[in-house]
């Protein structure tokens, strides 16, 4: 794509990852497109009718943006970053604690082998290209 | 070039990718959502020792992706995107139906509120001229 942007900014390229990297990215994105989906697609289309559906549909989004990531592996790195957050997050402060006490709720198996393979993306996400392009590089103009 | 031919003014875009005036824009959406998702996320601390918590982590992991959204607001429009997408996948299977129906979850009101009134704000302020050339138009990453 020709460079419409005069000025370096946010997203004008700084390094990129290996094509190892690239490939890795994308298995990731397919074992959410085939993993998820296969959990996914059939409870967003048949469902309670009084179901509350907001869990569904946040993972349905996430299900639809991993075919984007087959094709833009690292422009769609903030979907696999707040994958990581979100499992994070509740492993710090739902997972751990329940599985600690002993008190768990009765999705408690399943939630936490699910989100337990959350762990995979630690080696999948190229930290170090999420350092630059997300921490170290200057952000978007103010001004 | 000149500064000035540059950024020609607050709300074009000139050769830049989008403009000013619409980086301010995401940037207070970002802002309106890390104080508007503070209640639930402050439920992280505060819940009963048997409560699921997929939601209430959800909601936190999208709250700490919305600080991105104040430094690089273009490098997280796939955090727009998947907002709206998310949000019209309710409306579109759960929130509408169970309007029409009159059948839905004791919260269908409050929901139909919170989560389907924003698809219109994400829509009017995701740079779809952006997300076109960004994420449809430019080549993918190299296969080999």
């Amino acid at each position: 794509m020709a460079s419409i942007t005069a000025t370096p900014d946010e997203t004008s390229p700084i390094g990129t990852v290996s094509l190892v990297r690239l490939y890795i990215l994308r298995a990731m994105y397919l074992v959410l497109v085939i993993g998820l989906g296969a959990m996914i697609v059939p409870e967003i289309l048949s469902h309670e009718p009084a179901s509350r559906g907001v869990i569904a549909s946040l993972l349905g989004a996430v299900w639809l943006l991993a075919f984007v990531g087959l094709r833009y592996p690292l422009e769609m790195l903030p979907l696999l970053l707040f994958e990581f957050a979100w499992k994070l997050i509740w492993m710090a402060f739902y997972g751990l604690p329940q599985w600690l006490s002993g008190q768990r709720p009765p999705t408690f198996a399943e939630d936490s082998f699910n989100i337990a393979f959350g762990a995979v993306l630690l080696v999948i996400i190229p930290w170090g290209y999420v350092w630059r392009h997300y921490v170290k590089r200057p952000g978007a103009r103010w001004s | 070039m000149a500064p000035t031919a540059a950024w020609p003014s607050f709300w074009q875009r000139g050769d830049q990718e989008v403009s000013l005036a619409r980086l301010y824009v995401m940037r207070a959406v970002g802002l309106l959502g890390i104080y508007g998702l503070l209640p639930m996320v402050a439920r992280l601390v505060d819940h009963s020792p048997t409560e699921r918590g997929m939601l209430i982590a959800m909601v936190s992991g999208l709250w700490v992706m919305a600080f991105f959204v104040i430094r690089y607001p273009l490098k997280l429009v796939p955090l727009f995107l998947f907002e709206i997408i998310w949000k019209l996948l309710w409306l579109i299977f759960f929130g509408l139906p169970q309007w029409w129906t009159g059948v839905g979850s004791p919260r269908l009101g409050e929901d139909l509120w919170s989560i389907g009134a924003f698809p219109l704000v994400c829509a009017l302020v995701i740079p779809w001229g952006y997300v076109w050339r960004h994420y449809v138009k430019a080549p993918g990453d190299r296969w080999r």
